[in-house]
This record gives structure tokens, C-alpha cells and sequence, in this order.
């Protein structure tokens, strides 16, 4: 029994990490008061750009930072007509999507069925070996440890740097922020890119550690489902932890259903849950801020002009 | 410093200007991919453009193509007017081939075409009607936001065909293979020659142009028109936009739905894989290139089933994936976005600096 | 008197059309109190965000010692040591005040130095704040401080403050004024944009008048010893003859009757309370006040767009609480609102179909009325031009690409053709010409012939040459109610106005 649930548990940070990263880019994105739903488009992109740069250098590193790197670069399009044109943060999200997908499949058709490089597990000498906690959190790939760094960081930055306060006043008040001297622009275009940046790294998550190889469908939503986990916690990277850990919960225990053919669940069930879950996620949240005021930068999804 | 000024004079045909902007922007990033992979764009777009103009069969399969394409364009359009963004028409598409399907084969197999079809038509609408509402009410009611609703709705639509088409609905003979039994013949739409057009199309184009009169000639359409465009003005109006968002996302679900019926009843005569091809994406390319105008929606939808036409021709023919239509696609809406400045603003570049202390 | 610090020379700025300013000369100097008066729209707060870095001008210069400079933005005027303090203030609500004040200091100093900074400026201009308060749960005043503190944290020589009272109450308008004679005691210089006279009497060294985009008057306070009448009518300007045809109407029974009318406005602003009084059919009730004394939230409440928060109101015989008042809102009540362009028309749309936002029931046709009936609409946009002398080509045309006189006319006749039997104008001739402002207020005397009118506006002409009654508004309340026929009382409007009660 324990070891069924350590099983469920260690897959689970194993399954979220994908939506974690993502969603941990996001946030700083929205932080910043831009929208941006293509977070979808750029994972795909980095996942095949980091298989892609790992099938032919074989080297992990060149892999992940190529896969990253492509992100950022799509991101830098939905950056330029939101920020500099002004064009509609909904529709420009969406486009980039189609876009990140279209050249994804594209340059990767050639390389379905290919081997690349592998980014395996690695357990933490000495962590892994404390019973049921060290299997669960430190028998995982390097991208978790990443991960677990990741976010405190995130949240230190956005919190207790001038740099996250910066960011967080333009996402808040843009106008403000830019009496007060801040380069809206900039800041803006910096935090789409990092966000870029995060989801091709959790595109190479998938295409080198999860589920290694290319497949066109790889990503599966996973990127709407971190624009979902945006919203659920509220902003607050910590708490992506969590939510991430929610999806991951769900995948996880699909996978144990189907490997133990328990019948407790149809499949089919287990496969909406996720995406029923965030919905029922979505409705709770906006019920709750009914009364009080939204939880989101003031400022999201609203283009900024000075000459008001 | 770059400055963007709104131009004091809206040009006219701004519409128009954009789209072109689109199209030139587009046509020459799709000879930068062409040129990087070593093919002579000439020769690609000529290859794209024989696929689609070669012979009548060529040219149906775009027609063919575009007929759920206008009517998820359709859908997206409807909501758009109202500043209601549908992602689910995808979802909507799938609930309404379900509807189709469930009707021709379970509910009223025996029945004679004349009845069978409007009844499974009557099913997809309705189907695809109520997934649509789903959203609609929570953001009626709760402002729950509708794109991200919409949007993760497609993906319950498509686990739930996918289990009942391996599952309950599966068919008895099929060897396997996914997809239900082959709906009756009462239910398959007749087509057109020797072609793959189908009753679809034409009615299609019926469906746009009952759009069009709807927005434009009825109290309905108006009061939707004001909401879109001005609510403040509505607020100011006493108009009911709580209501209107029920019947606006429902009519949307409608148009989604019955793509769905068309696909089902007039292409795959199944319930099968295939049928979420990524046509209720589309329909928001579709919609926006085409200013949102339900008459124009036929055109860009046409656009856009040419150019999955012509990239399945390269395909064939040079070998490159057929997935630079996506590609292509994409660069379309941003270019319309890169057009739509230029139409509507004039770019000044100044070069003054402030002096130092 | 010290030389000026700064000078502007012939600035102009445009807005579209129209002309925000023109060939403004002005001189600010150094430890003086430089007020800047006029009515809305006269330009001041442009002219000073021009300044200030926010706007950029389109013609003209602005010196500072005597060499010429120009801004791109705010943070490039700071850094020549200019700052302004907006009416809206530039503060993020959800941040503390500490965080407000890190923002705009920038890079240059840590937490630590930023503390100690904050303390130091504080105490030399007698400034009390609390650092780790958020700003959302300061009271206005507070806020206002703050922004002070922002700008002396940059080493700001010229700070200009814009409406600063506008949303203090008296205490705070004390500490301010003592706050700001402590910024002159420092040698700065001060601009104070304002339109109360008590103010510029009690504070200014030099007075500056400015009416439509263009200096009327520059001087020291004290080279004409102006009265309070004097300096409103430099403010307001000549008396321009405008002719207008006011009958003898006989008055009738009451339309429209508050009680005890209280509420907010509907985008938070100042509140309303205490509002009663009655319009009857037959005659032009005014209510006059500048901009932001709770007009908006009262009209608002009054056409049923928001709800008050107590009182009665009592329409055509029937009462109905301030809760019950919204859903029961009337087809009865016409009402110009003072937003033409996205409250009252809809610009992307033709000028007919324009005329069925509030008369959509009129054209209704076909089976169940489900249909719009366009050619009623066509016809009846294409009369109103005619009848109001529209400058367009055909109803045909897009609402947008009136002028704002023209838009003005067609709302206006969309609102008269309704037979209501209260009719409501908002601002109806703010920034309009005098050819359409004529034209309107002849329109509003024969609405008074058949209905009970009432007129929110600031601007004083307007109110002396249509009105029967008028309602002075100051601070949410109505100060007094004079009949117009008194013109001993109506002297006193322009007082009551500026919130003197005499």
C-alpha cells in the first residue's frame, strides 16, 4: 500500500513538472500584465528544438538550451505586435500557437520515430535513500531539482527584488509605473521572453525526460492547463507548486489505474478530470473574487499608451 | 524615438488594406521557409497553386475543405461580435458530429433521408448548442472568463467521442479499427459529381448569409452589434446582456455543431478519429480575416482551404510536410495584425532627447 | 524678482481637432506660488503635462535657465527636476508606500538609504507618512502626500499640482496649503492648477488665466488687487451674446421629486448626499458645479444607471425607494449623457442606427417585432439632420466621423423625438462651438415647453441663460437653490460654485 502510494506520489512531481515550469513562466508574464496564450505553441517548439538539437549533437546541454532558447525566440513574436503594436493580446496568443504548432510538426516530421539524447533520472546521493520522501522527491530527473529551485527563486525575485517590483507595478499599473520612470516596454517584452523561456524549457522536459522522442501531440494541452494554473494560484509561484502537483496527481493515478487495470475509474473518466478539474478550479475563483477584488494584475491584457 | 500615432482619418477600406498587408506578409515568409529549405519558392507556390486550380476535382476538394471551416468561422464570428471569445468551437464541432451520429445510427436509423438528415442536422445544432451553453452560463452568470472554458471543454469533448467510438458506440464490424458503424445511407449526405461537396457547402454558405441578415436586420442582431461595440452604451440602453450572452454563445454552438454533422454524415459517414482536425481552430483565423463579416467568411475560408489544399500538394509532390499550411496560417492572422497598424496608424520616427543636468 | 526658472514660449498642442493650446507664453520663478486658473477644458492640465514630460507639444519651446529643453517622458522631466502631482494619482494602489517611493527612486539607493531618505524628507517639509501602509487604504490626502514625497525624493525644483483640493477635505486642504508654503519657504517653484478662487486668493504670488487653450491674463496677484467677481469673470470670460428664445411657459404639476437622495458615483469618485429637490414640467432646473462634486453619481442615480444608496425618488406621481428605483427605470426619462462618444452614440455605427439605441421598441417590424425596421431608422436619421441642420452626407454616415457638435445634435434629437416627460442634459455643450451650443440650448427651451428639464453642467453661461431654478452642487451637496429670476441671488452663483458661502 505504501509503496503503491510512494509509486503514485513520485509520478505525480514527475508528471507536473511540465505544467510547473510553464506556469511558473506564465506567471511572470502575467505579472507583468501581458496575456499570453501561447504558451501551448512554444512548448511544442521547445520540445522539438531541444530533441532536435539533442538527435544531432547529442549533447544534453546543447539540447535543453536550444529547446529553451526556441521559446523565448517564438515568444519575442507574440511580444513585438502585443507590446510595440498593440494588436490584441488574445488573438496574437492564439495565432502563435497555431504558429509554434505549425512549425513544430513541420520541421519535425522528418524526425518522428527518431532516438535522441535521453535525460534520465537521477537520484540525489544520500537524499534518495531516506525511505518514502527520498524516493518520492529526490529520485527524480535533474528538471525537477530544477524545478524545486526554480520556483522560490521566482517567488524571491517577484517578491523581494526591485526587479519583481518593477515588474509587478507595470502589471499593476502601467501608467503609474510609467510616471514613476519605468520603461513599460521593456519590462513587458523582458517578462514575455522569460516566459518563453520557461515553457521551451518545459517543452524539452517532455521531448528529452518524460516521454523522450517526438510525437506531434506531445505537449496535450499541458500548456492550457498551465494558463488555468495561472489563474488558480493566483499568481503566486509558490502555489504553482501545488496546482502543478494537482495535474500531476491526475495523471499520475490514471497511469496507476491503467497499469493495475483497476476498474475503479473509467478511463475516459480519469482523462477529463484534469481538464474538469481546472474548470471546476476556474469557476471557484471567480465566485470567490464576486466580493472581493480579483487576485490579477490590475493591469493584464490591457495594452499601455501613454497619451491617454 | 518610434512613435505610433492613430491616424486622424480612418483610411478607407482599412479592412481591406490589412487583409492585403496579411497576404504579401505572408506570401513572402513562405518563400523565406521555401528558400531556407533549399526549394524555389516559385516553383512551391506554383506546385500549391496547381493542386488547387489543376482540374475541378482539385478545386472541389477546397470547397470541400472550407465547408466546416465557414461554419466554425461562422461560430467564432457570431461570438466575436459581441467581444465573446469561442475557443470551443472544436468541442462544439465534436458534439455535434456526436448528436449527428447518435441520431442516424441509434435514435432514428430507420427513417427515410428527407426526415433522417434534418433530424441528425437538428441533433448536431443541438449538440453542439449545449456544449457552447456550458461556458456561456459560467461566464453569465459567474464571469468565468470563457476563453480558457471553451478552450479545455474541446479536450472533454474529444475524450468522450473518443470513448464512445471505442467503447459503447464502437463498431460491431469494424476489425478494430476506431470509429462507429457506417451511418446509414439515409443519413449520408449526397455528393455533388464525382467530387466530395456535399449538401454542406451550399448550405453553408445559407448559414452565412442567415448571419448576416441576423446581426444586421433584426432587433437581436442590433442589440448584440451595441454590446460588441459599445457597452457602455448597451449598459446605457438598458439592454439584457446577461440573455444575450446565452443566445449568442448558443447560435455560436449551433454553427459548430452542424460542421460537425457535415463532417460526419458527409465525409467520414462515421463517428470516427479525424473528425477534431483542428477546424474549430481555424474558425478563428477564418473569422478574424474576415473583419468578423459573415458574408466574407465564405472567402477567407476558401483562403484557407486553399492553402491546406495546396500544402497536401507539396506534400506530394516536393515531399515538404503539409504542415506549412499551419505555419502559413499563423502568420496570416499576424500579418492581418501587422496590416491592421499600418492602416490604422502612421508610424513617426523622431529623434529628440531630453539634455542632462 | 529672481529670474525665471522656466519659460515656455508660443506652446501649442492639439488633440485631433482640436486645439488644447495655443501660443502659450508663460513664466514660472522660484519661491512663488504660481496659480493657474480656468474653467475645464481651458487647457491647464494639458499645458502643465506638456511640462511635466507627459505629453509633447507640437509646436513652441520650454526653457529651463534660459536653454532650451524638451522631455519624452515623465521619468526625462524628473530628471530636470520637474514633477507632477496629477488629479488622478500615479500611485499603485496595491503596493505599500514604501514600494511606490523604491519605484520611482530607482537603482541608485538600497532599502536602507531609501528609509532613511524617506525620513529625512519627510520631517524637513513636515510631511507624516507610514511607510508600510498600502496605498489602497490611505485616505486621499494621505495619497496626495506621498506623491509629494515622490517627487521631493527626486530632487524636484518645480512641482505642479493639479486640482489638488479637488479630493481633500478641509483639514487636509490645511496641511496642504501649510505643506506647500514650507516648498516655497524652500525656494522651489510651485504651479497650482486650480479653478477655486478661495485658493488662488489665499496662496498664489502670480496668476495665470487661461480660456480655451490661450492666456488670458499673466501677472503678480498683486498688480490689480482683483476681487473674487473680477477674477470669474476674467475665468469665464466676456459675456458672448448667444441668442436664445425663452418663452413665458406656464409651470406644471412635478415630475420629478428627490428626497433625501443619497449615493456614489459609479466610477467611485465623490458621493452625492442629501439631495432633494423637485423639477416640474414647464421649466429648466439647472444644477450647476465644477467637475467632480458629484454630478455624474447623481444623474447616474437619477437615470436609473446606478443605483443610490437611500433616499426616495418620486417620478410622475409614483415613489420608489433608491433600491427600487434602477429596475423600475421608465421609458419616460430622455437623457443626453455627457459622454457622447461611448455612453450616448455608437461610433462605428451609422448615424440612423445611432437612433435606435434607446428607441429600439419604435422600431420594431416584421413578425413578433423581431425585426429592425431600417427604413423607419433611415427616415428618421435623415429628418434630424434636416432638422437640426447636421453637417453630413446622408444618415448613412458613421456616428464616429461627426464633430462633436454634430454627434451632439443627433443624440439630442435621437432624446427629444422619445415624449419623455423628464429630460436630462449632461455637459450638453461641453467643448461644442457656439453655433451648435446655440443650437442646442434652443432645442432644451422647447423640450421645456412639453416636458420638465434638467441640465447638469458646469458652465455658467449656460446655466444663466437657459435655466428657470438653479441648484448649486459643492462637495456632493446642493448648497442653495435660487430662482433665476432673482438676480441679486444669481450674483452668487459663481461663489456658491467655488464653495463660498457667504
Amino acid at each position: 500500500m505504501i509503496e503503491d502510494l510512494t509509486f503514485i506520489a513520485q509520478i505525480s512531481i514527475k508528471s507536473s513538472v511540465a505544467v510547473l515550469l510553464a506556469t511558473v513562466g506564465g506567471i511572470i508574464t502575467e505579472r507583468g500584465g501581458v496575456l499570453n496564450l501561447g504558451i501551448e505553441g512554444m512548448m511544442l517548439i521547445g520540445a522539438l528544438a531541444g530533441f532536435a538539437a539533442g538527435h544531432f549533437t547529442q549533447s544534453p546541454i546543447l539540447a535543453v538550451a536550444a529547446g529553451t532558447a526556441a521559446g523565448g525566440l517564438l515568444s519575442l513574436v507574440h511580444a513585438f505586435f502585443t507590446i510595440a503594436l498593440r494588436a490584441n493580446q488574445v488573438l496574437s496568443g492564439l495565432a502563435l500557437t497555431i504558429l509554434g504548432t505549425g512549425l513544430a510538426n513541420f520541421f519535425g516530421r522528418p524526425l518522428i520515430g527518431q532516438t535522441g539524447v535521453r535525460i534520465r533520472q537521477l537520484p540525489v546521493p544520500g537524499l534518495s535513500d531516506i525511505p518514502v520522501i527520498g524516493e518520492i522527491f529526490f529520485n527524480q530527473s535533474p528538471y525537477a531539482y530544477a524545478a524545486y529551485l526554480l520556483v522560490p527563486l521566482a517567488w524571491v525575485i517577484l517578491f523581494r527584488t526591485r526587479a519583481g517590483l518593477v515588474l509587478r507595478a507595470v502589471g499593476e499599473d502601467a501608467r503609474s509605473a510609467d510616471a514613476a520612470g519605468v520603461d513599460v516596454a521593456f519590462t513587458r517584452t523582458a517578462s514575455v521572453f522569460v516566459g518563453g523561456l520557461f515553457a521551451g524549457l518545459a517543452g524539452t522536459y517532455l521531448s528529452l525526460s518524460y516521454t523522450p522522442g517526438w510525437k506531434e501531440t506531445m505537449t496535450g494541452g499541458q500548456g492550457w492547463i498551465a494558463i488555468a494554473m495561472i489563474i488558480f494560484c493566483t499568481w503566486n509561484p509558490l502555489l504553482a507548486f501545488f496546482g502543478a502537483l494537482l495535474f500531476g496527481g491526475l495523471t499520475a493515478l490514471q497511469f496507476f489505474f491503467q497499469a493495475t487495470a483497476m476498474d475503479l475509474v473509467p478511463s475516459y473518466i480519469l482523462k477529463m478530470l484534469p481538464y474538469l478539474l481546472t474548470i471546476g478550479v476556474l469557476v471557484l475563483v471567480s465566485a470567490s473574487s464576486q466580493h472581493r477584488k480579483s487576485a490579477a494584475p490590475a493591469d493584464l491584457g490591457v495594452p499601455f499608451h501613454r497619451e491617454q | 524615438m518610434i512613435r505610433l500615432e492613430k491616424r486622424a482619418q480612418p483610411l478607407r477600406f482599412k479592412g481591406v488594406v490589412a487583409a492585403s498587408w496579411a497576404l504579401a506578409i505572408t506570401a513572402v515568409l513562405g518563400c523565406l521557409i521555401f528558400a531556407g529549405l533549399g526549394v524555389d519558392p516559385l516553383t512551391a507556390y506554383a506546385a500549391m497553386g496547381k493542386g488547387v486550380f489543376s482540374s475541378f476535382d482539385a478545386f472541389s476538394e477546397v470547397l470541400v475543405k472550407a465547408t466546416p471551416l465557414i461554419f466554425t468561422g461562422l461560430a467564432v464570428a457570431t461570438a466575436a461580435v459581441m467581444m465573446l471569445w469561442n475557443i470551443g468551437a472544436e468541442g462544439q464541432l465534436v458534439w455535434g458530429g456526436i448528436g449527428a451520429a447518435g441520431a442516424a445510427l441509434f435514435l432514428f436509423p430507420g427513417l427515410p433521408a428527407w426526415l433522417l438528415v434534418p433530424l441528425a442536422l437538428a441533433a448536431s445544432a443541438l449538440g453542439g448548442m449545449a456544449w457552447a451553453l456550458i461556458a456561456a452560463v459560467l461566464k453569465a452568470r459567474l464571469r468565468v472568463n470563457e476563453i480558457l472554458t471553451t478552450l479545455l471543454l474541446n479536450y472533454v469533448a474529444i475524450i468522450y467521442m473518443e470513448h464512445l467510438f471505442y467503447g459503447p458506440w464502437r463498431d460491431p464490424a469494424g476489425f478494430g479499427f476506431p470509429g462507429t458503424a457506417q451511418v446509414p445511407e439515409a443519413a449520408q449526405l449526397l455528393r455533388f459529381a464525382s467530387t466530395r461537396i456535399s449538401i454542406g457547402f451550399p448550405l453553408a454558405l445559407l448559414c452565412a448569409v442567415f448571419l448576416y441578415y441576423l446581426l444586421n436586420k433584426s432587433i437581436w442582431g442590433y442589440q448584440v452589434r451595441v454590446i460588441g461595440k459599445e457597452p457602455r452604451a448597451a449598459h446605457y440602453a438598458g439592454f439584457n446582456v446577461t440573455g444575450k450572452i446565452l443566445t449568442v454563445m448558443a447560435l455560436s454552438g449551433a454553427f459548430a455543431g452542424i460542421a460537425g454533422m457535415v463532417e460526419v454524415c458527409g465525409i467520414h459517414y462515421r463517428l470516427q478519429t479525424g473528425l477534431a482536425a483542428g477546424y474549430g481552430y481555424d474558425g478563428i483565423i477564418v473569422a478574424w480575416l474576415a473583419g468578423l463579416n459573415p458574408l466574407v467568411v465564405p472567402f477567407t475560408a476558401m483562403l484557407l482551404g486553399a492553402l491546406f489544399v495546396g500544402g497536401e500538394q507539396l506534400q506530394s509532390v516536393l515531399g515538404l510536410p503539409s504542415t506549412i499550411s499551419l505555419i502559413l496560417e499563423g502568420t496570416l492572422l499576424f500579418g492581418l495584425f501587422a496590416g491592421q497598424t499600418l492602416a490604422g496608424y502612421t508610424l513617426t520616427i523622431s529623434g529628440r532627447s531630453g539634455e542632462a543636468r | 524678482m529672481a529670474e525665471p526658472v522656466i519659460s515656455l514660449r508660443r506652446l501649442s498642442k492639439r488633440f485631433g481637432q482640436v486645439w488644447a493650446n495655443r501660443d502659450v507664453d508663460l513664466d514660472l520663478s522660484p519661491g512663488r506660488v504660481h496659480a493657474l486658473l480656468g474653467e475645464n477644458g481651458a487647457g491647464k492640465s494639458t499645458l502643465m503635462s506638456i511640462l511635466a514630460g507627459r505629453y509633447a507639444a507640437d509646436s513652441g519651446s520650454v526653457l529651463m535657465h534660459g536653454k532650451a529643453v524638451s522631455f519624452n517622458s515623465p521619468a526625462q522631466a524628473l530628471d530636470h527636476g520637474i514633477g507632477m502631482v496629477y488629479q488622478r494619482f500615479m500611485l499603485i494602489e496595491s503596493m505599500s508606500v514604501f514600494e511606490n517611493l523604491a519605484l520611482s527612486a530607482g537603482k541608485t539607493s538600497g532599502a536602507r538609504n531609501l528609509a532613511r531618505g524617506i525620513e529625512r524628507i519627510a520631517s524637513q517639509y513636515g510631511i507624516a507618512v507610514d511607510p508600510d501602509r498600502s496605498v489602497f487604504e490611505l485616505s486621499m490626502g494621505e495619497r496626495q502626500r506621498v506623491e509629494i514625497l515622490k517627487l521631493l525624493m527626486l530632487d524636484a525644483e518645480v512641482l505642479i499640482f493639479d486640482e489638488p483640493t479637488s479630493v481633500l477635505t478641509p483639514p487636509e486642504v490645511e496641511s496642504l496649503f501649510a505643506v506647500i508654503e514650507r516648498l516655497r519657504g524652500e525656494g522651489k517653484t510651485i504651479v497650482l492648477i486650480t479653478h477655486k478662487l478661495e485658493e488662488v486668493l489665499k496662496l498664489a504670488d502670480d496668476i495665470s488665466i487661461m480660456r480655451r487653450g490661450r492666456i488670458v491674463v499673466s501677472e503678480p496677484i498683486g498688480a490689480r488687487r482683483m476681487s473674487r467677481q473680477q477674477l470669474a469673470r476674467l475665468m469665464v470670460g466676456r459675456d458672448v451674446v448667444l441668442r436664445v428664445d425663452k418663452k413665458n411657459v406656464p409651470v406644471g404639476e412635478t415630475v420629478l421629486a428627490l428626497q433625501g437622495f443619497s449615493g456614489d458615483s459609479p466610477l467611485g469618485g465623490p458621493a452625492f448626499a442629501d439631495v432633494s429637490l423637485e423639477i416640474r414640467k414647464g421649466e429648466i432646473f439647472s444644477i450647476i458645479g465644477v467637475a467632480g462634486n458629484g454630478q455624474a453619481g447623481l444623474v447616474s442615480a437619477i437615470a436609473g444607471l446606478t443605483r443610490a444608496r437611500s433616499g426616495t425618488l418620486t417620478f410622475g406621481g409614483t415613489a420608489y425607494s433608491a433600491r427600487e428605483w434602477v429596475g423600475a427605470r421608465t421609458g419616460k426619462i430622455a437623457y443626453v449623457p455627457e459622454d457622447r462618444h461611448h455612453t450616448g452614440s455608437i461610433g462605428a455605427m451609422s448615424i440612423a442606427e445611432n437612433f435606435g439605441l434607446t428607441r429600439l421598441d419604435s422600431y420594431r417590424s416584421g413578425v413578433a417585432g423581431m425585426l429592425l425596421d431600417r427604413a423607419r431608422m433611415t427616415a428618421d436619421g435623415t429628418r434630424a439632420i434636416g432638422a437640426h441642420d447636421i453637417k453630413t452626407q446622408s444618415s448613412g454616415d458613421r456616428a464616429g466621423s461627426l464633430s462633436g457638435g454634430n454627434l451632439q445634435k443627433v443624440i439630442l434629437a435621437r432624446e427629444l423625438t422619445r415624449d419623455a416627460q423628464l429630460f436630462i442634459a449632461e455637459q450638453p455643450t461641453q467643448g461644442l462651438d457656439i453655433a451648435a451650443t446655440e443650437h442646442i440650448w434652443n432645442a432644451l427651451l422647447k423640450c421645456r415647453e412639453r416636458a420638465a428639464v434638467l441640465l447638469v453642467t458646469g458652465d455658467l453661461k449656460e446655466v444663466l441663460s437657459l435655466s428657470d431654478r438653479i441648484g448649486v452642487i459643492f462637495n456632493g451637496r446642493i448648497l442653495e437653490i435660487i430662482d433665476a429670476c432673482d438676480s441679486d441671488q444669481v450674483n452668487r452663483v459663481g461663489l456658491l460654485m467655488a464653495g463660498v458661502v457667504s
